[in-house]
């Protein structure tokens, strides 16, 4: 096996218990080290990192913004370290699919601590232009590793720039660009792969909500 | 035969290279047309036979190293090698320049150096620009500081007089970024091209193109005159892919020479059996002999460097130098070089240390004055007079080739040609004792040729 971040052999050591456990490992113990799991007190809303677990100046503004969050709450996985940001850009940019293999074990138990069955999961749609270009949705992809069934023609994206090539302010500010293609469920999980300033997941549970869902989580891979 | 400007343009940018419509940078309408009328060929970067995958970029053939997508109806098989300059996969083709030839106008007198050769460097001057002329290969076995960059100029002012273009290719990416500047300097009226990963600059039939051996993946059959300098350096003589990319970026009829300070044995083979052409530089540039390492035989060193603790030698070294002369401390490890960087009060970089080119410059420029680096240091990069010292020379990173090219640090410059080079260690190695030899047989030779 060769790790799906770096390449290298997986191979551990050889020990008593490499008889009894037959799996391979999907990542080397050098790149499992440098991901770096979110620890610690962390803003009940969005999993932002605080000092005392309480509500961040951003979710407050959220709430004030839209008089209620559409978003409920929002789980996120890592954190967004120049390693981490490094393995995205691989992910995301460089288009190399196969680095997702290696949060596999992560996000199923990750989803399965935080959240239920009964929730309907929608992936954060891609432009159809940019999807052309990349081969593969990002939060598709992440989608896939929970092996549940999820919806893709409930959003549909309409705007092709890059959220990452905006700056905060022009985040925020931006015109929505979901629609909505068919009534949604009750209950809705939005996946993305990044949580920034959370106005893409907000403007998709806003619609959303808007159109009759009672309650919008999220689940990203990172919360920069 | 008139050629509209536009294809004319395109010519200059894409001939010669293997590019992905990414790189190509064109609407799609535009180069459905190009291909249409012939001018641009689409090729399959990825080649399936009996389900092994082959990458057309990197000629990676590795199954682990192909990854799938999931696609309907069939999965996109892409290239893990590759990957960072740009996927190549199933869907995602390679294109080649098949329209006219781009047409150049080449300088009469490009050279603006004024400088005089050696003997030795004429000697291998004139056999370079044989070389040239005869679209042969050749090897250059010069010594560290002969002054290699300097002997290829007569020949760089041939090929481009004869309207050939040139590649001067280097595994290490710090010698691009060290070359570019002074063959700038030299060469100012002809186009130049600096390639390495993460390069602002963009080859449009550039007259001499200076780039990194991976850069060459985007190259096909586009060099008259291939120099490849440091062939025995990291990752160029570990690597399969490496020399495959070079032997493709050039013509059918071309020349390719080789330089190297210390050749392998792969090419001491080719030597030894007249496979390949060489000439030999044993002396530097100022004439004076190479530093002899001299060796300090260290009881207990490497427990001593476990336990924190630095050999009074090795410190009364540091001292005397610390007085009035410049140097640079190698160790074999990250680790050691951060203990000693704490102990010691002294700046450290290895290959991934964030202000490594920062401190380099610093080094360069004399606002410090020691240094302890890994072996990224070991060679192309110049500082004028410096003393260097190896902690752990028996350590199997410092192998022959980077203990000669480490002492290749010292007494670069004909105002201080002497320096100070000291291997410190536990137990003699072959390759100290083979170090310590080469510059004494190199030195023997000069001498012999001089008389």
């Amino acid at each position: 096996m060769n790790c799906y971040i770096c390449q290298n052999s997986t191979e551990p050591d050889t020990t008593w218990a490499t008889f009894l456990v037959t799996k391979s490992r999907l990542i080397c113990d050098d790149c499992e080290q440098l991901l770096p799991t979110i620890s610690g007190p962390t803003c009940p809303i969005c999993m932002k990192p605080t000092h005392d677990a309480k509500k961040c100046p951003d979710c407050h503004k959220w709430s004030e913004h839209f008089t209620k969050d559409p978003l409920k709450r929002n789980i996120s996985l890592y954190r967004y370290t120049p390693e981490m940001k490094s393995i995205m850009s691989r992910f995301k940019y460089r288009g190399d699919y196969e680095i997702i293999h290696a949060f596999e074990s992560a996000i199923q138990s990750t989803y399965k601590t935080h959240f239920s069955d009964h929730q309907t999961i929608i992936p954060i749609p891609l432009h159809p232009s940019r999807q052309q270009q990349r081969l593969f949705n990002q939060a598709e992809a992440i989608v896939q590793k929970l092996y549940q069934p999820y919806h893709t023609n409930i959003l549909a994206r309409q705007d092709n720039a890059k959220q990452s090539k905006k700056s905060r302010y022009e985040r925020i500010t931006s015109l929505n660009p979901f629609t909505i293609t068919e009534n949604p469920p009750d209950k809705i999980l939005l996946i993305d792969d990044i949580y920034t300033t959370g106005t893409t997941l907000r403007q998709a549970a806003d619609l959303l909500t808007n159109y009759g869902a009672k309650s919008v989580e999220s689940f990203t891979l990172i919360r920069s | 035969m008139h050629v509209p400007p536009l294809i004319e343009d395109m010519a200059r940018k894409f001939s010669g290279k293997l590019l992905l419509k990414s790189e190509l940078n064109i609407s799609e309408q535009r180069l459905n047309y190009l291909i249409k009328n012939g001018y641009i060929l689409e090729i399959p970067s990825i080649q399936t036979k009996f389900t092994l995958h082959k990458c057309l970029r990197c000629f990676n053939m590795k199954p682990s190293y192909f990854g799938k997508i999931p696609h309907h109806p069939k999965p996109i098989i892409y290239c893990k090698q590759c990957i960072q300059m740009g996927r190549t996969s199933t869907l995602e083709p390679l294109y080649q320049w098949t329209g006219p030839k781009p047409t150049r106008h080449y300088p009469k007198n490009p050279l603006k150096w004024r400088g005089n050769l050696t003997h030795l460097q004429q000697r291998a001057s004139t056999q370079l620009v044989k070389t040239i002329q005869q679209n042969d290969r050749l090897l250059i076995d010069a010594v560290c500081g002969a002054g290699k960059t300097e002997m290829l100029y007569e020949g760089i002012t041939h090929a481009i007089q004869y309207n050939k273009r040139i590649c001067l290719a280097t595994p290490r990416s710090d010698v691009v970024k060290e070359l570019a500047p002074r063959l700038r300097r030299d060469f100012p009226t002809i186009h130049l091209a600096a390639l390495y990963g993460g390069s602002p600059e963009q080859d449009i039939n550039s007259h001499l193109v200076i780039a990194t051996t991976h850069q060459l993946l985007r190259y096909e059959r586009s060099f008259d005159v291939m120099i490849v300098d440091e062939v025995d350096a990291f990752p160029y003589h570990h690597d399969k892919m490496l020399p495959k990319a070079v032997r493709r970026a050039t013509k059918p009829d071309s020349a390719t020479i080789y330089l190297t300070a210390t050749p392998r044995f792969k090419q001491k083979w080719l030597i030894n059996t007249n496979q390949l052409p060489t000439v030999s530089i044993p002396a530097r540039y100022h004439g004076h002999p190479l530093p002899i390492p001299s060796k300090q035989m260290l009881f207990r060193l490497t427990k001593q460097l476990e336990d924190g603790q630095l050999p009074a030698k090795i410190t009364q070294w540091i001292d005397t130098k610390q007085a009035n002369r410049r140097f640079l401390l190698f160790v074999p490890t990250i680790t050691l070089a951060e203990q000693l960087a704490t102990k010691l009060d002294l700046p450290y970089v290895h290959a991934e240390s964030p202000e490594r080119h920062h401190l380099i410059q610093q080094f360069r420029t004399q606002s410090i004055s020691a240094l302890i680096t890994t072996t990224i240091l070991e060679r192309g990069v110049t500082f004028p007079s410096i003393d260097v010292a190896v902690i752990q020379a028996d350590h199997h990173v410092f192998d022959e080739a980077a203990l000669i090219q480490i002492a290749g640090r010292a007494g670069r410059s004909a105002q201080d040609p002497t320096g100070d080079v000291t291997f410190f260690y536990e137990q003699t190695t072959e390759a100290v004792n083979r170090a310590t030899t080469y510059a004494i047989r190199k030195n023997l030779e000069a001498k012999g040729r001089s008389s």
